[in-house]
């Protein structure tokens, strides 16, 4: 068991377990192989690896990195509270509702669903922006009030 | 333990620069805890969108006509245990809607988890032995497998297909890649997430806010950072995003579910809009002319043919309106996860297939006057023909089908999905069946 150990890396459960993994995924691949487009089907399945890991990622975090830079913490004298997250926040939920109804905020399948359901996909941008004006106008809302409490309780202090 | 020769070192000690270096990654909030709760918050969602995807799949009744869609036309794997009831007849508007419930809520927490876990794709060395490397070939089947399912189904709702291969498989095998990749995922890191909330406390972390957060402590084997920077955001207020978005999916995906006033509620989504307040002014799956309906085949010359036992009749729409009419009010339960339910009146399918002469249970495949597509036919079981509930519909509403419902005719039936629900109805063969 030992031997195993040092030369697999693990217990032979994990063997076990790791055969029956890829046996059923081989398996899934070999049947979509057999149906329409399984090229189509292996660069999209790269693709989203790709898309995500190499893409999204660094974009996400370098513009993460930017506004985080941009809007660091103030320093500790003005007191001032760090503008942030209200900005992160709405952001990042805009983006969640972006990255979900991304084809129909931008219309990519404005045809398709003109057809099948016999109404057009045209106001989905407008409400995508409606709704991300929404979340940024409350969280100016919040930063504002948070402001306000600042300047007065540094009043007080004084 | 016998003497073993040293295995040779295929990659440098030195890891390369940017990502592979330990100090790349700064957040203080990244760490198996963060990991290992987020993954505890999606597994349910995952587990309830496999099985409602799956339950679906048995809605269709794969083993019946031509209805298996996921075949290949070589064997393909049919996970059919039982026959999909009846009863309730909103079952199926219940189980798809909480199969793109369950699937939209899940997709922050996913991209959140694979935030989390980012520094675990750029180890060092890359293959430390057998069962890590098979850990993270794997690894790259689950990430792979998870985006593609998620992501083919979300476009699959808003009807956009850029890709070459038909939806359904690929949505269906793809799941079974991303579920095996998961189990073995699982087996490995349980005892991760259970020594993280052992250590941790399972909800110790969210009571900390910014300035009292903590980076988790370093370990070359986790997550957690080697050189964290100073938090900006605590993890309750992380998970609190997270969770927001996630609800707000869930809205969307409810008010598409549930329909009625609530239907607004899908802001985004290309089924949150309403029709007019007429009778027939409600959601189209297809519109006739997308299934190519020749409105001159719809009028007076149509009839309806009902095959079975003996010699094939004819009725036309005004006999059909002379017989027995029933009204039901039955939902149009669609796999993209949205449904309405509307009074629907006409003819039983169980009293067509006496008139076809068939005596006793029998199933029946249902024509379409739609010349091509997937679903210009579909067979129904014995037990769906049999439930008093299930109509050959002239009417909604107390009027005529308008011809995107379906006109002259069209089947509904109580949880039965709606693509089984035939529109523009030619003609039905039953079979009986035998006790």
């Amino acid at each position: 068991m030992a031997l195993f150990r040092s030369r697999y890396g693990e217990g032979p459960l994990h063997l076990l377990a790791a055969i029956a993994s890829f046996a059923i995924a081989t398996y899934a691949f070999l049947e979509i192989a057999d149906g329409t487009a399984p090229l189509n089907f292996a660069i999209w399945f790269v693709a989203a690896i790709v898309l995500h890991d190499m893409l999204a990622f660094p974009f996400y975090s370098i513009l993460g990195v930017i506004v985080g830079e941009t809007l660091r913490d103030p320093p500790a004298a003005s007191a001032r509270p760090s503008a942030l997250n209200y900005v992160r926040v709405p952001a990042l939920l805009s983006a969640f509702f972006f990255i979900v109804w991304f084809p129909v905020i931008l219309g990519f399948s404005d045809a398709e669903v003109v057809e099948s359901t016999g109404l057009d996909t045209d106001p989905f941008l407008e409400r995508w922006l409606l709704l991300t004006g929404a979340m940024f106008a409350i969280s100016a809302v919040l930063y504002a009030v948070k402001l306000r409490g600042g300047l007065r309780s540094r009043r007080a202090r004084r | 333990m016998p003497n073993l020769p040293k295995l040779p070192k295929p990659f440098s000690e030195k890891p390369p620069p940017g990502p592979f270096q330990r100090e790349f990654w700064k957040s203080p909030l990244r760490g198996p805890w963060l990991t290992s709760f987020l993954g505890s918050a999606l597994l349910p969602l995952v587990i309830i969108c496999a099985l409602t995807g799956f339950l679906s799949h048995v809605a269709y009744y794969p083993d019946l006509g031509d209805n298996s869609i996921t075949g290949s036309g070589r064997i393909g794997f049919d996970l059919y245990f039982f026959d999909f009831p009846t009863n309730p007849a909103w079952l199926y508007a219940f189980t798809q809607g909480l199969h793109i419930i369950s699937g939209l809520a899940a997709i922050p927490i996913l991209l959140a988890k694979l935030w989390s876990a980012m520094p675990k794709f750029f180890e060092w060395p890359p293959v430390r032995s057998p069962a890590h490397m098979l850990d993270r070939l794997s690894l790259a089947l689950l990430v792979g497998g998870s985006l593609f399912v998620f992501f083919t189904g979300v476009l699959n709702i808003q009807l956009w297909y850029p890709w070459g291969f038909s939806f359904v498989p690929a949505h269906y095998y793809g799941a079974f890649v991303f579920l095996a990749a998961l189990g073995l995922h699982l087996l490995a890191k349980i005892s991760v997430a259970r020594r993280a909330f052992r250590e941790e406390g399972v909800v110790k972390p969210l009571r900390a806010d910014v300035r009292h957060t903590e980076p988790e402590p370093y370990d070359e084997n986790t997550t957690a950072p080697y050189a964290p920077s100073a938090p900006t955001m605590s993890r309750r207020g992380l998970l609190g995003v997270v969770g927001a978005g996630s609800l707000g999916l869930t809205l969307m995906a409810v008010g598409q579910v549930v329909g009625g006033p609530f239907r607004s509620l899908a802001l985004l989504s290309p089924r949150g809009r309403g029709f007019g307040s007429g009778p027939n002014e409600f959601q189209v799956n297809r519109t006739a002319l997308e299934a190519a309906i020749k409105p001159a085949t719809t009028t007076s010359t149509w009839r309806l043919k009902l095959e079975g036992g003996g010699v094939p009749v004819e009725f036309s729409r005004e006999e059909l309106l002379e017989m027995t009419q029933h009204t039901e009010s039955l939902p149009i339960a669609c796999v993209e996860g949205w449904s309405t339910t509307q009074d629907w009146t006409g003819v039983r399918l169980k009293d067509l297939a006496a008139l076809a002469g068939i005596e006793g249970d029998a199933e029946v495949t249902v024509q379409s006057l739609q010349e091509g597509g997937t679903f210009n036919q579909a067979t129904l079981s014995d037990s769906q023909v049999a439930d008093e509930r299930s109509l050959l519909a002239l009417q909604v509403n107390g009027a005529d089908l308008s011809l995107d419902h379906g006109f002259p005719a069209r089947v509904i039936a109580p949880a039965v999905p709606g693509v089984h629900c035939t529109k523009w109805v030619s003609s039905m063969t039953f079979s009986g069946v035998d006790a």
